[in-house]
């Protein structure tokens, strides 16, 4: 009987041993894959690398010790819950997922940005800027903010700035064909004249405005270039990026654990005004019910992406605000062009007639309105125009006339989780899949986890492909150029969908100075998108916030980058 | 047994579901959204208004269809590799150890969760995924029955008269192994409903809007202290279902257990 | 007995080398291209191309599984394609917690399983056995998932007996890292606040994973029990008068103990399994979370690191009860 007590112990000791062993481990994650690195660098440069990274990791908080004596309070603690299963790289480079966007844009900042609830873009890192005509090229001269300085206490300087848009088009990420191509900005077009003045060069065929607005986008985040070339690695910093924060915001990061949290700490040596919340914490929260129950216990102290059913059981509790904000994202469904039967427009036509938007808006209970172009509401350009309505005799029409024969299959791939606007997007698919059965069309779902679903769009390998967009910058050709470009390898691109007339409607009205001449096109251009492209645009989101009553300061601007700036916001 | 009782019952409901169900599982209705169980729903309505009760008949229909295609596969191949191994021996036996062993060495749902993965994410995927799991148990469980009986004497005599290995195996073999046989089948029937339900849940079985019950569940996940019913009915039917197998397969084993000892 | 463990552990490599093919294979079959999701889609093709041949992907399989290995062996499980860290270093991160949640939901097993069938077994048929065998049976039928789901629903979100998802409140830090699993951690460091904050979020986790492990334990116990009060021995015992306490305890727990055991290593794999899940409804950052997020993300060089991994743990749990089992009874003759 001993002995089995003993063994029993003994099995349990060993396992907790094992545990030991791997738990061992020196905390910073971002030290290991940089030994492979090490190991195939000649022997002089592998000292280096190993000793930056291990002082500025210790330097730190070496000087966080002094700046701040205690760990944060809850008070002083910022805890946001939403759905950060999308964030996949906190490098401003090369992110361009919702979360990552958030925390990037509350960390590093750009030559301009604008001020939440203002459309007017103003000085942020730039004091001021100049564009002159010089003939065959735009000419825009930046002058830096001699204040400015990076966290580490580094000033912001024009060689960074340079450094860091060149980063990004090397590194050529996701976001980077607004630099590439939608700016039309080159390597060899920006120069720093001196240490604070920034001068780029732009063909005639960019908009300076348009530039501009890219410019407050996190692609157009400036970098310490003293730090990431420290830890520059494999790939120009953008892994020690992830774990660690080289910018000149009012917070630092602190710590990415995956799938778990981000969290973000004051910035001790900010050049601007310090912000009243020592510390925010990014907790990743996908399920709506806990989103619930997290705001109501306090757990949290926003949560964002509620449902219908949500603010239904919150509202009149004295203890929570709800807010809800528009957004400028579109939920869509994206269609192969090149994908029989989805080549031919009739198809795409009948699935449009198939759809019935009203329940669709209905089942999400006021977390969205009806949008059915590509333009969304609140920019210049919005037609307001939705004369897509279930029309199933239409419908089925076109497809007789496509030739399509009955019961022929569609995959259509669905990403898991919540959709903008606080449903399930099992649930809407569900829905869409019923309403074109009826047109005796079989959308096979296929439920993919949303970074790996747009790896598969991005790539041209969608069928049918439901996912939602959001502009980059506040200008109408934020959506435009990818929803009608092809060359822009953006959304167009990834339904194969080649047409060169409208993109060239979309090019001239993206450069038309005058507005109204600017509307008019766009109105021409987005009624022909809604019938002859591979869209199916079903709804704009609100976004619905819940917030503890005792913060102030809290402003969603889908049009600001980040949408929710950390920084102005306070405990009552 | 009470068992049998339940087992006999969900397989009348399962076949009959077609008519039994007041509706298409698959209708939608958005009006009737989330209503709770009434005398038109009597296990009330979903997000998308559709008859749970319906639902419910037609998820004990694919429940109980995927558990015997499963347990046919996988007993299929266990049993015709047990009963080679076990006859043959030594190289035979030796391979089969060490290939089983590599089964079981992954946790069942990883490894189903990985095939499925690599496989795609549906229903007759996760069906692959856990007969693909499930196959080693049998083998071995045959082998040892096959090497326990191989050296008894019918046998002996029988291969001394000369009956070919391939009678041997089928008609005296076989027959012996149908007991022990039967005992994991009923057990597994269960284990591969409750395995199927998980993956469904993670979105890696059915896809919607199939009415299979892990779905269902996965689907109601966040109204499950508000509207009950949605998560309730699916939970339920899986414990029943699955509990009638583990109680059929401890009764079985019961009667035939004078048999296994031997 | 050393030529005992020998031959287990050679086996055990032959049984690990089996693995790493299987699972090479598997990842085969995956239609990701992996240099183009690490990439990016805007990628040129001499980039695609460089990364490819860097991988070894324009190799033929055979020699590309000897890459794999010759990496494995190196320590070297790839690189995870959504977190972009190497997976061993998000393996060892998250095998602490599992290990954590694996320990309290044995302990709950053992705690709870065991003397409710050693009480079921000593009052056969009676109102006691007839209840604890409906538990049982409802802890072997009723999905894991389910139960996980209602417990967070009723003692967090109704209730507010007990936290939320998560190992610790969101605010709290964890522990000083000794060992990784934060119960202990917090023990080590007289950290009483993070003890019981650890705690208190481990049990749901712990209830809901063991729940099963209980039921299957319960069983065994009380068969065997069972079995071993109607051996001649005990019916010696009682008839030289000794008190029915103590025949149970001293006499028939002991050999009763042995089948339980086994049981016990058994078990252990199921925990894993039931980890997986667990692990994904309470947010528990474990290997079981990690499989989950890796397979519905595709990211296969994570679902082979932990596909791997388990099939380490598992049969070496085993193979130690198997040692066990032995050291408890010399009798029994080894395989």
């Amino acid at each position: 009987m001993k002995r089995a007590i003993y063994l029993m112990l003994s099995l349990l000791a060993l396992l907790g041993l094992l545990a030991a062993c791997t738990g061992v481990q020196p905390a910073a994650p971002a030290s290991q894959p940089e030994a492979p690195a090490e190991q195939a660098a000649a022997p002089t440069e592998e000292a280096e690398p190993a000793e930056e990274a291990a002082p500025t990791e210790e330097a730190q908080p070496a000087e966080e010790a002094a700046a701040e004596s205690a760990p944060a309070t809850r008070e002083e603690t910022l805890i946001f819950a939403q759905d950060l299963t999308d964030l996949l790289s906190l490098d401003p480079a090369v992110v361009y997922e919702f979360g990552g966007i958030v925390v990037v844009g509350n960390v590093y900042e750009t030559l301009v940005s604008f001020d939440p609830g203002d459309p007017t873009i103003k000085p942020l890192l730039a004091e001021s800027w100049d564009i002159q005509d010089s003939g065959d090229m735009w000419t825009v001269t930046f002058n830096l903010n001699p204040a400015a300085t990076f966290a580490s206490g580094r000033p912001v300087t024009a060689a960074d700035v340079v450094y860091s848009w060149s980063r990004a088009i090397d590194l050529n990420k996701s976001p980077a064909f607004l630099l590439i191509d939608v700016a039309q900005l080159t390597k060899e077009n920006m120069q720093a004249v001196d240490e604070q003045t920034v001068e780029v060069k732009l063909p005639k065929t960019v908009s300076p405005q348009v530039f501009l607005s890219i410019l407050s986008f996190t692609i157009g985040a400036v970098v310490d270039q003293a730090e990431v070339e420290a830890n520059a690695g494999e790939d120009m910093g953008s892994t020690w990026l992830n774990d660690n924060s080289a910018g000149s915001g009012p917070y630092i990061l602190e710590a990415w654990e995956r799938d778990a949290q981000v969290r973000l700490r004051v910035n001790p040596n900010y050049w601007g005004e310090a912000p009243a919340l020592k510390q925010v914490i990014m907790q990743n929260m996908p399920e709506l019910a806990n989103l619930q129950a997290a705001i109501e216990t306090g757990d949290a102290d926003i949560v964002q992406g509620l449902g219908s059913e949500q603010v239904q059981a919150l509202e009149g509790n004295p203890d929570i605000q709800i807010v809800s904000a528009d957004s400028t994202i579109l939920v869509y469904i994206g269609m192969n062009a090149q994908s029989p039967p989805l080549d031919k427009v009739e198809v795409r036509e009948a699935i449009r007639y198939a759809i019935n938007y009203d329940e669709i808006i209905t089942l999400l209970g006021g977390g969205g309105k009806l949008v059915q172009e590509i333009i969304p509401a609140g920019f210049l350009g919005h037609t307001g125009q939705n004369p897509f309505q279930q029309d199933l005799a239409k419908a089925q029409e076109f497809l007789t006339q496509a030739g399509v024969a009955e019961g022929t299959e569609i995959e259509f791939l669905v990403p898991t989780g919540l959709a903008p606007g606080g449903i399930e997007f099992s649930t809407l698919a569900a829905k869409i899949q019923n309403d074109v059965q009826q047109i005796g069309l079989t959308l096979n779902i296929q439920q993919v986890e949303v970074s790996e679903l747009l790896n598969i769009y991005r790539a041209q390998e969608g069928e049918m492909v439901f996912i939602y967009w959001g502009p980059d910058f506040p200008d109408p050709d934020g959506n435009v150029t990818p929803f009608t470009n092809f060359e822009a390898q953006s959304i167009a691109w990834r339904n194969a969908w080649d047409n060169p007339e409208i993109a060239q409607l979309g090019k001239e009205a993206a450069i038309e100075q005058d507005p109204e001449r600017r509307a008019e096109l766009y109105q021409q251009l987005v009624e022909r998108v809604m019938h002859e492209g591979p869209y199916i645009m079903l709804y704009q989101p609100t976004q619905i916030f819940g917030l503890r009553s005792n913060i102030s300061g809290f402003k969603y601007d889908p049009i600001d980058t980040p949408n929710i700036t950390f920084a102005a916001i306070s405990k009552n | 047994m009470a068992g049998l009782v339940l087992l006999v019952l969900f397989v009348l409901l399962a076949l009959l579901a077609p008519v039994l169900s007041p509706y298409d599982p698959l209708a939608q209705s958005i009006p009737e959204s989330l209503s709770p169980p009434s005398i038109t729903h009597p296990l009330g309505t979903d997000k998308l208004g559709r008859d749970m009760f319906s639902r419910m008949l037609y998820g004990a229909r694919i429940s109980l269809t995927v558990g015997l295609a499963v347990v046919a596969l996988a007993g299929g191949l266990g049993t015709f590799v047990g009963l080679l191994a076990g006859y043959l021996g030594r190289w035979a036996d030796e391979l089969l150890m060490r290939v089983t062993d590599i089964f079981f060495a992954f946790p069942s749902l990883i490894l189903a969760m990985a095939i499925a993965g690599a496989l795609g994410p549906s229903l007759r995927n996760a069906l692959i995924a856990v007969a693909v799991v499930s196959w080693p148990i049998y083998a071995r469980l045959i082998r040892g029955q096959v090497l326990a009986l191989r050296e008894r004497e019918f046998i002996q005599a029988a291969r001394s008269i000369g009956v070919s290995n391939r009678q041997i195996i089928l008609r005296h073999l076989l027959p012996n192994t149908l007991a022990p046989l039967l005992v994991q089948a009923s057990f597994d029937m269960g284990t591969t409903i409750l395995s199927v339900a998980g993956l469904s849940f993670i979105g890696f079985g059915a896809q919607p809007p199939t009415p299979e019950w892990g779905v269902m569940i996965s689907e109601g996940r966040n109204y499950i202290t508000t509207q009950w019913w949605l998560t309730g009915g699916p939970a339920i039917g899986i414990l029943l279902l699955v509990a009638a197998f583990n109680l059929v397969g401890d009764g079985l084993r019961d009667i035939l257990d004078p048999q296994l000892r031997r | 007995m050393t030529r005992f463990i020998f031959r287990r552990i050679l086996g055990l490599l032959l049984v690990l080398l089996g693995v790493s093919v299987f699972t090479f294979s598997l990842a085969q079959l995956v239609p990701v291209d992996p240099a183009v999701v690490a990439l990016g889609q805007n990628a040129r093709e001499e980039q695609i191309a460089a990364y490819r041949a860097e991988l070894g992907l324009d190799r033929p399989v055979v020699e590309q599984y000897f890459i794999y290995l010759r990496r494995l062996l190196q320590g070297d499980l790839g690189n995870s394609i959504r977190t972009r860290r190497a997976v061993a270093a998000d393996l060892l991160d998250f095998l602490p917690a599992t290990i954590e949640l694996s320990l309290a939901a044995l302990l709950v097993s053992l705690l709870l399983g065991i003397p409710l069938g050693i009480l079921a077994s000593t009052q056969r048929n009676g109102l006691l056995d007839a209840l604890a065998r409906l538990f049982a049976l409802v802890g072997g039928s009723l999905p894991i998932f389910y139960l996980g789901l209602l417990g967070l629903g009723l003692f967090y979100r109704q209730l507010r007996w007990l936290p939320g998802p998560g190992r610790l409140d969101t605010t709290m830090p964890p522990p000083t890292q000794i060992t990784g699993m934060f119960t202990v951690d917090a023990v080590l460091t007289s950290n009483w606040p993070v003890l019981q904050n650890s705690l208190a979020h481990l049990v749901l986790p712990a209830l809901t994973l063991g729940y099963y492990s209980t039921a299957v334990l319960l069983r065994m116990t009380r068969s065997a029990m069972l079995e071993v009060l109607s051996q001649d021995y005990v019916r010696t015992a009682r008839a030289k008068g000794l008190r029915e306490r103590w025949v149970v305890l001293r006499h028939a727990l002991k050999n009763g103990m042995l089948p339980v055991l086994t049981t016990v290593g058994v078990t252990f794999g199921s925990l894993l399994s039931g980890a997986v899940l667990t692990e994904t409804i309470f947010n528990w950052p474990g290997l079981g979370r990690y499989a989950t997020t890796s397979v519905t993300s595709l990211d296969f060089p994570a679902v082979m690191g932990v596909t791997l991994v388990a099939a380490i743990v598992y049969p070496t749990v085993n193979m130690l009860v198997d040692l066990g089992y032995h050291l408890l009874d010399p009798r029994i003759k080894l395989d």
